[in-house]
């Protein structure tokens, strides 16, 4: 069965159609990249897995069970989320930011106990930083904050993450770490991940470390084509949904075969 | 965060501190009393119940000074508290105890009793239900519009709090201004000169009520401060918190203002005082206000009736006294865990 299953998701804003019948379905230890240009309802149908948004039709299920039926405690059980950036907040230490990631698992009226504590130190190491502990959370660089979000995700031990864009103000080192720590968790914990991101290569570097990878291209809230990366991130699909000439590169590095694709020229009639 | 034995004196500190005050209060005013007079009143109370004479030493410690250092403590006990939660969940750190109306509010009901009762228990009550009244029209006016539930209803907050300021100025404009204007403008600027046992237990009850809930839900608190969004995505039921935050502070701070009239600025400045000595974990957060505010609310009610011989009111004072003490504070601890 698979972890996450999406059908005909329909979701307008005031009158606006965003999201126009999205189907799909997510396995166990599997990735699936949703790339497509701003706008083109992305975030919307994140929102709408985590139950933010509430569809106008359609179903999510997790685990076989309607994810819009869910109470909030429940399904944060089953799907934990990774946003692109945090929301300026009171500064709590690092330690407090993955405890709330148990929050879950207390009654309303309770707080997190020891053992939760002993799973939120654990979440940390498992991102390297556990000796950040101690730290001021909104004092943290981008990246830093980025892995303790993922520290909290694995702490709320759900099957499902879901990250929106989260590599897209980070420095170049701190977007491969993020990358290589989000498969180094579907890997270890055989978590799947849903990821937002408007970098085509982020499916072909996952793909090179050996995990199941698809993409799906999204556009004016329907999914284009949906498949491994290298049968979705072609010159023909990214001509048509971005107006961009792309050229597609293949090399190695020892056994890791690696596939990217550059931008080179916009296309005839694509120019600003 | 604080480490074990760090967590053990604070906890230490915050039980035995009240408690040091309280008693010491027993000691302070015009009317001087000894230790032994005070041990043997509060240890051997027969012996002074029986003795006609001596009513007046017993009557001071049990109906006069105990009531009103217990009422200061459980009123600047209730706004702190209050005020830490509501700067959690609003995620504001500008918001205070009477953020959604309740001051204001339970001043305008104060007005009314004053002018057409004067009679306590009729002020009491209508100071409770209008504040309380407030909170419910500020939460229906963030209601209108929900977007962004806590922006609405900061906005709806200050819209009703306005409301209710002119309608207490309009009540001034209307009274008597020999007899009932200057009972308003006293009660406005708050005072525990009316303390008695039965006060006390009138606050007692819906600020146990508020304070305990508070105290519960603490932990999603947290959680909320996050913001909507992750909060949600982590297992919170976003608008029920909110109301039960909402419903526990009302009625903390509402209990607390109409037995002492409006006291500002306790609800503001201890949350954050707090937050640079003990971090913004509100499970930790929360109680030492409990604490910190009873006794800061102690000693500034100490010293507005012994500084000089009328009493000073006050709302006068704690911002008077609040004010450098926030101010020593923060050069001590460098805002500490603060903003």
């Amino acid at each position: 069965m698979a972890v996450l299953q999406v059908e005909n998701l329909n979701f307008s804003y005031h009158e606006k159609k965003i999201l126009n019948g999205v189907n799909f379905a997510v396995e166990q230890g599997e990735i699936f990249c949703i790339f497509g240009p701003n706008g083109c309802g992305k975030t919307t149908m994140l929102d709408c897995i985590l139950g933010l948004n509430k569809p106008d039709r359609g179903h999510v299920f997790v685990d076989g069970e309607d994810a819009l039926a869910l109470s909030a405690a429940r399904k944060a059980q089953k799907i934990a989320y990774v946003s692109q950036k945090s929301d300026r907040t009171f500064p709590y230490t690092v330690l407090e930011i993955v405890l709330m990631g148990r929050t879950a698992y207390s009654g309303i009226f309770s707080s997190p106990g020891r053992e939760d504590l002993e799973i939120a130190g654990n979440a940390l190491n498992s991102v390297g930083m556990y000796k950040f502990k101690d730290r001021v959370f909104t004092k943290l660089s981008g990246g830093e904050a980025q892995l303790i979000k993922i520290a909290r995700a694995i702490a709320q031990n759900a099957r499902l993450i879901i990250f929106d864009e989260p590599t897209s103000h980070l420095d170049f080192r701190h977007e491969l770490n993020v990358i290589k720590y989000i498969a180094r968790i579907i890997e270890e914990k055989g978590v799947s991940v849903v990821m937002a991101t408007h970098f085509p290569n982020h499916a072909y570097l996952f793909e090179s470390y050996g995990i199941p990878t698809r993409v799906a291209l999204m556009e004016n809230g329907v999914f284009g084509a949906v498949g491994v990366p290298s049968a979705v991130l072609n010159q023909e699909n990214m001509a048509k949904i971005f107006k961009v000439l792309t050229k597609n590169f293949r090399d190695t590095n020892g056994d890791r075969v690696l596939n990217y694709v550059v931008p080179v020229d916009f296309c005839a009639g694509g120019e600003w | 965060m604080l480490n074990k034995n760090h967590t053990r004196v604070l906890v230490l500190v915050c039980l035995v501190l009240p408690v040091i005050l309280i008693v010491f209060s027993l000691f302070v005013g015009r009317y001087d009393l000894t230790i032994s007079d005070i041990l043997s009143i509060l240890l051997e109370k027969e012996k002074w119940l029986a003795d006609p004479d001596r009513a007046i030493e017993y009557s001071l410690v049990y109906d006069i000074r105990l009531p009103r250092a217990l009422l200061a403590f459980i009123v600047g006990g209730a706004l702190a508290v209050s005020g830490g939660a509501l700067q959690g969940m609003f995620r504001n750190p500008l918001v205070d105890s009477g953020m959604l109306g309740v001051s204001s509010g339970a001043g305008f009901g104060a007005c009314l009793g004053i002018i057409f009762f004067h009679q306590s228990f009729m002020i009491y009550a209508l100071a409770f239900c209008f504040g309380i009244l407030a909170v419910l029209l500020s939460y229906m006016t963030g209601k209108i519009y929900d977007s962004a539930p806590t922006v609405t209803l900061v906005l709806g907050g200050v819209v009703i709090s306005a409301i209710f300021s002119a309608l207490i100025s309009f009540m001034k404009f209307v009274a008597d201004p020999m007899e009932k204007l200057p009972t308003i403008t006293f009660w406005l600027m708050g005072s525990l000169s009316r303390a008695n046992f039965q006060d006390m237990t009138i606050a007692m009850i819906p600020v146990t009520i508020g304070i305990a809930g508070i105290m519960l839900i603490r932990w999603r608190v947290n959680v909320l401060s996050l913001g909507e969004r992750e909060a949600n995505t982590m297992g919170v039921n976003t608008g029920l918190c909110r109301a039960i935050i909402i419903v526990c502070t009302s009625f903390a701070t509402a209990g607390a203002v109409c037995v002492s009239g409006t006291i500002g600025w306790v609800g503001l400045i201890i949350p954050h005082i707090v937050r640079m000595i003990v971090g913004n974990d509100n499970r930790i957060l929360l109680p030492v206000c409990l604490s910190v505010g009873g006794c800061f609310l102690l000693i500034v009610d100490l010293i507005a009736r012994s500084i000089v011989s009328t009493e000073i009111p006050l709302g006068v004072l704690t911002a008077l006294i609040g004010g450098p003490f926030f101010i020593v504070i923060l050069k001590r601890t460098k805002g500490g865990g603060s903003w």
